[in-house]
């Protein structure tokens, strides 16, 4: 297991090098200089200079891409000119652009991001095992059909067009609620809720698509299992069969499926946070991509990359936890 | 205004100002609101700005700004300010805010010298002295400080070489007699001075108290509120300054007891919660937001609505710009061809219609202050004059049409993004032009065409009036040593006629603003005739405020409701 | 791509393969006999929303290539402006009910320039369908070369290719392709840019899935036997191991495809896809936030077309894996078995 263990996050690691990495390569691959636009209108070669030094732009690609590195592990000092700023391991860089550190910058955005996943988790995994486990045990041809169309129609609804007829509707012609817009759980829950209704329930409405395919299945199979034929050739209930025995098996691929989508949505929900006009992570990428605010971009994107990885490797643990099948020598 | 404002839009430039004589149109007009508003109990509340931009860094060298900006405003004070108090014409006027007077020059307007008020203080309740606006000015020197107005540089005797107070110690040109006395050395004539000494670079800055670059999160106020809280320009908190007194500042009212900046908005949530103006929203303006179709839409129907917009202008033009150093743009029969082919009410339909943008023939803003002098020397009509543009291009020898590349930002929604560009590519493809569009990043479009080594031949660019004068308006665009081979070059022509060159010196001259205005007028008028630019439209300012602010009139100087003299209660 | 948990997408390792349950360790056992074409067809056939679906992608597909055919029909364009036709004070809503619709215009005009909006869906439906398509060729022939050689190569070739395959399944692509969309000079043709982008981000799970095939045909006996009859490499490859991965890489292209759709709307949505004057569905949808109260036609015509293409190739998709792998049949009313591959696996 330890091993298991060890290796996963050696690759882990090694992902998220590569990552950040490809990043640098790209935007080093289109010439960009932000030192013009920082330094302003009228600015002559030598303030220039000064600016590109402040930015770290002056110096060779390689050699930023380490001094990032060396940041993420140990800090690192940016020199402004006037003051020395510390930024403390992980640092995740600086952006001069904005005067802040992004680390700053991602966990000023966290709450947006984790208020969407926390709450539209929620909706679409009780709506989504709910209908899986409904259809299981209720074979019959209507609720199969229904669930049929119901997971293809899920599945097909971009993100963003669901969301957009949900305020199209409930916001604009009936009025039941005012435009969404982001509110801080701490400053008024009742308003934070009220606010993220939609959004959740546009990610829940099509994530909880796949969740009842999977939960279906996933119990079917479970079903068909010896240990399973076994007990019901004792006598066992159905129901106990089904809540007492196959579930927790049967759940297994769910929450694996969970850690992955979690860790997706929490590094930033780009078309849901657009769609809301939500400043999240996946908004701060779109618009440091258009300012090309490097030191966010990487951050960003290390970060998201950070969730996703992870989410993958506790989903495989968690995997190999729960399944007896699965060696984790 | 900010750094990043400056950077964001493609009006890089210009900032606040802006002006409108004639025309105090809209809804700006504070007659029935001023009916209700009493200046002596307006205090209370907390007024909820709703932004779409950031604010930036909040150091008042870094910002750019004029008239003392919107939020800026509200914390430091500079020598002079726009006249805050009213919003007709003279609110496009320059009045002394720290200072007792806007400045007394010399015979030649090279020195200028100004007396701050007595007993003036920061937020820490020490004395503001001449040393503390000199420090402010030298400061924005300094290349850690990047951001701000070019003029200071160009105009301050040993402005082009000094590098700021960290660096180069101190500036002789600024002299400071005694602790209420401030006067500044030009190496040339410069009439504009007040307008420029309203700029935040003016602001007083204790040397004791500077950061370097970390001040911008705790600026030392001087205004009527300070800086609570500012993280990175997405929220700042401004809260009451106690050591501000009404009696001390004839300029602003501060009514409410707390301001909170939103930034980073997306501007239909912003007219969405401005329209709805539910909660807090009831209590909040924007300051860079103008509204969009859904509101415009509504207008006609809902008049307790429309009661909530308010009209204002803001000098700035849009306006496709040549580069002669790309063939065929050297070729001035090319130049006019595309200005008659261009169909403007496309253009200005494609930024949002006639309510926001209004069509342009001339360079300079349409407005009195700017010397505006009508001329359309390539009459276009309002959906341009094909026949005309084919005559002129067969002429310099394109009788089957020609094929060239017109360069756009891709930012959406402003007005040099694919929708202008699109606008255009269609007009002047009646009159046998094919236009193929290169769309770039925002930010590196910017970068692109400010370099004159890497400029487009044919792209969408814009200029703001840093102060409502021609002056600002025209000389970074057409004043042959203003080209900047380093970037952040706003003379895309790259023009540099001696005759142009000493009419700009001579208007600059003037002190006087309805002769220099003049000058300018005819300045423009000239260079109209060689089609340098083909002006497209000028912006209009449409903004929606909460249900619950009083006293919202609009500014003629940059086009917005007055934050000082706003109250929520 | 996070928001989109279209199975093809997951980046989780999850296979849509057709393992049973009573299928051993995926990708260990070969996916049987290929079905011979005519009874593929007759499955299909037989299955009614698969019909529907495929009428329906026919349209879709006519729509497209007749695109210059219908304009000429109504007589319009997707680029000439129409001022009169809008009311420039109210920010440029086309005049009359329904988007200002008429016999000129029968879907009416767009919002601000009055262009023809039936001509822009049509041109749309041109750019949505090239690019999906395009990008799901450059997925499937990335994801085989790149399958085929970490199968058949050696264990050095093998293990890096793998981490290359983790790597880019790993990689947060919505975020990639914005920032990639972004990077890249304008003078690039657009389309052909989204292809690419979407398609060398999205190889990694086909690159897998043959990989796990080719590692078990290895092991069959004839693969077997044609690589002890000395044949070489590159000739077991084309004439045994191509033939075989057909069914599964057919399935899992045409399970790609509505993916692809999304994921270039939601590209242009984001404003980084195909530009002006170039009309895109996600890009319509993009200035929906302005226009759904003044002229909400405006908005729902893409959103409708938008959701009828994907939901159409989703439901092919299906209707094909069930019909090149029966066994699947009655897991698709029930739901495609998604089980991750087993951990061993992932560190083979």
């Amino acid at each position: 297991m330890i091993r298991f263990l060890l290796r996963r996050t050696v690759s882990t690691v090694l992902v998220l090098l590569a990552m950040s990495a490809v990043i640098y390569v790209v935007f080093f691959a289109a010439p960009h200089d932000p030192a013009v636009l920082v330094c302003g209108k009228g600015c002559d070669g030598a303030r220039l200079a000064v600016v590109r030094h402040k930015l770290g732009t002056d110096l060779p690609v390689w050699e930023q891409y380490w001094q990032f590195l060396h940041g993420l592990v140990a800090g690192r000092s940016f020199d402004s000119g006037t003051d020395l700023t510390r930024c403390a391991a992980p640092c995740l860089g600086y952006s001069f652009q904005t005067d802040q550190p992004v680390l700053q910058m991602v966990t000023q955005r966290i709450p947006v991001d984790l208020s969407l996943t926390v709450g539209a988790m929620v909706i679409w995994l009780v709506l989504g095992v709910g209908t899986g486990l409904l259809s299981a045990l209720r074979r019959g041809r209507l609720a199969e059909r229904a669930l049929t169309a119901l997971t293809l129609a899920g599945m097909s609804t971009p993100v963003f067009l669901i969301g957009l007829m949900l305020v199209m509707l409930f916001c604009a012609y009936l009025q039941w609620m005012p435009f969404p817009s982001f509110v801080p759980f701490t400053d008024d829950p009742g308003q934070w809720a009220a606010n993220l209704v939609l959004p959740w329930l546009s990610l829940a409405l099509i994530m909880s698509a796949a969740y009842a395919r999977m939960t279906r299945s996933s119990l079917l199979e479970t079903l068909a299992e010896d240990h399973i034929r076994t007990n019901r050739a004792y006598g066992l209930s159905e129901r106990r069969i089904v809540f007492g025995h196959a579930l927790r098996g049967a759940l297994v691929p769910v929450v694996t499926m969970l850690a992955i989508d979690v860790g997706q949505i929490l590094g930033g929900a780009m078309l849901t946070e657009s769609v809301f006009g939500f400043d999240g992570l996946g908004r701060l990428l779109v618009n440091s991509v258009n300012q090309i605010d490097l030191p966010v971009v990487v951050g960003v994107t290390l970060f998201a990359g950070f969730f996703i990885v992870i989410a993958n490797a506790v989903a495989d643990v968690l995997y190999a936890l729960a399944d007896p099948r699965v060696s984790v020598a | 205004m900010s750094k990043s404002r400056a950077a964001v839009a493609v009006s890089a430039v210009a900032l606040l100002a802006g002006l409108t004589a004639a025309c105090g149109a809209g809804g700006g007009k504070s007659s029935s609101a001023a009916a209700a508003f009493d200046p002596a109990t307006c205090q209370g509340g907390t007024l909820t700005v709703l932004n779409h931009r950031g604010q930036g860094n909040f150091d008042p060298a870094e910002l750019y700004t004029s008239g003392g900006g919107k939020v800026p405003t509200l914390v430091f004070r500079t020598l002079t300010t726009r006249d805050h108090t009213t919003d007709g014409p003279d609110s496009a006027k320059v009045v002394p805010d720290l200072a007792t007077d806007t400045g007394k020059p010399n015979q030649d307007a090279t020195v200028w010298t100004y007396h701050l008020k007595p007993g003036l203080k920061f937020e820490d309740g020490s004395p503001i002295k001449s040393a503390d606006v000199k420090y402010g000015v030298e400061r924005s020197f300094a290349p850690e400080l990047p951001g701000g107005p070019p003029y200071l540089r160009d105009w301050l005797v040993g402005g082009e070489v000094y590098q700021g107070p960290y660096k180069g110690g101190d500036l002789a040109s600024i002299e400071t007699p005694d602790d209420l006395t401030i006067v500044f050395e030009l190496r040339k004539p410069e009439g504009d001075f007040p307008f420029l000494a309203t700029a935040t670079q003016f602001a007083p800055v204790p040397k004791s108290k500077d950061t370097g670059t970390s001040y911008q999160k705790h600026p030392i106020s001087s205004g009527p509120y300070k800086v609570v809280s500012n993280d990175g320009g997405k929220t700042i908190v401004l809260d009451r300054n106690p050591n501000w007194a009404r009696s001390a500042d004839d300029q602003r009212l501060a009514c409410p007891d707390k301001v909170v900046v939103n930034s980073g908005l997306d501007q239909s949530v912003i007219n969405q919660r401005l329209a709805a103006g539910t909660g807090d929203d009831a209590n909040a303006v924007t300051s860079d937001t103008n509204v969009n179709a859904s509101v415009l839409a509504r207008l006609n129907s809902d008049s307790a609505l429309k009661s909530r917009v308010v009209t204002g202008f803001f000098g700035e033009t849009q306006y496709l710009a040549f580069n002669p150093k790309v063939k065929p743009f050297d070729d001035v029969r090319v130049r006019q061809a595309v200005s008659y082919a261009i169909d403007r009410e496309s253009v200005v339909n494609a930024v949002g219609g006639s309510s926001v943008a209004k069509p342009a023939t001339t360079f300079l803003p349409d407005q009195p202050a700017f010397g505006y002098s009508p001329y359309d020397y390539f009459p276009a009509g309002q959906s341009g004059d094909p026949v005309k543009a084919k005559e002129l291009l067969a002429q310099a020898g394109y009788p089957n049409g020609l094929t060239i590349t017109l360069s756009h930002s891709t930012v959406t929604g402003d007005g040099s993004g694919p929708e202008v560009a699109a606008a255009v590519q269609e007009a002047l493809g009646k009159a046998g032009i094919t236009v193929k569009l290169d769309g770039t990043a925002d930010d590196d479009y910017q970068t692109k065409y400010q370099k004159p080594a890497t400029e487009p031949g044919l792209f969408l660019a814009s200029w703001g009036a840093d102060w409502p004068s021609g002056g600002p308006f025209l000389a970074p665009v057409f004043d042959g040593r203003q080209i900047l081979a380093d970037g952040g070059n706003y003379n895309s022509f790259q023009l540099n006629d001696p005759k142009v060159n000493a009419e700009i010196d001579a208007a600059n001259k003037l002190t006087d603003q309805a002769q220099a205005a003049k000058a300018w007028g005819g300045l423009d008028a000239e260079l109209g005739k060689q089609a340098y630019t083909v002006p497209l439209f000028h912006p209009i300012y449409k903004r929606l405020y909460g249900k619950d602010v009083r006293n919202a009139y609009v500014s003629q100087w940059n086009g917005l409701y007055d934050l000082s003299r706003i109250s929520v209660k | 791509m996070s928001e989109t948990p279209t199975v093809a997408q997951r980046p989780d390792g999850s296979e849509p393969g057709s393992e049973g349950p009573d299928a051993p360790v995926p990708g260990r056992e070969p996916s049987g006999p290929r079905p011979d074409r005519n009874q593929v067809w007759r499955r299909l056939r037989a299955d009614r929303a698969a019909v529907a679906a495929l009428v329906v992608v026919v349209l879709l597909v006519l729509m497209a290539v007749a695109a210059p055919l219908i304009c000429a029909l109504e007589g319009q364009n997707a680029t000439t402006f129409h001022n009169n036709l809008i009311d420039s004070a109210t920010g440029g809503v086309p005049i009359g009910p329904f988007g200002g619709a008429s016999g000129d215009h029968w879907l009416g005009v767009e919002p601000g320039t009055g262009r023809d909006v039936l001509a822009r869906l049509v041109d749309g439906a041109q750019v949505s369908l090239s690019v999906s398509l395009g990008a799901t060729v450059v997925q499937i022939a990335l994801g085989v070369l790149v399958g085929l050689a970490a199968g058949l190569g050696t264990r050095t070739v093998d293990t890096v290719l793998s981490r290359a395959m983790d790597l880019v399944i790993a990689f947060p692509s919505l975020v990639f392709a914005v920032a990639l969309m972004a990077v890249v000079p304008g003078g690039f043709p657009r389309p052909l840019l989204l292809m690419l982008v979407i398609g060398i981000l999205g190889w990694g799970q086909t690159a897998r899935i043959v990989r796990g095939q080719v590692l078990s045909l290895r092991g069959l006996d004839y693969v077997a036997a044609a690589r002890l009859t000395g044949a070489r490499r590159h000739r077991v490859a084309r004439r045994e191991i191509l033939p075989a991965l057909a069914g599964p890489v057919i399935t899992y292209g045409v399970l790609q495809l509505p993916a692809n759709v999304t994921q270039e709307a939601g590209l242009s949505f984001l404003g980084v896809g195909v530009r002006p004057p170039t009309p895109s569905w996600g890009q319509m949808l993009a200035s929906a936030t302005d226009w759904f109260q003044a002229d909400p036609s405006y908005v729902l015509l893409p959103a409708a077309l938008l959701f009828v293409t994907v939901l159409a190739f989703t439901v092919l998709g299906e209707s094909v894996r069930t019909a090149l792998d029966p066994r699947a049949k009655s897991r698709l009313r029930a739901g495609i078995e998604r089980r991750r591959k087993r951990p061993e696996e992932a560190q083979a």
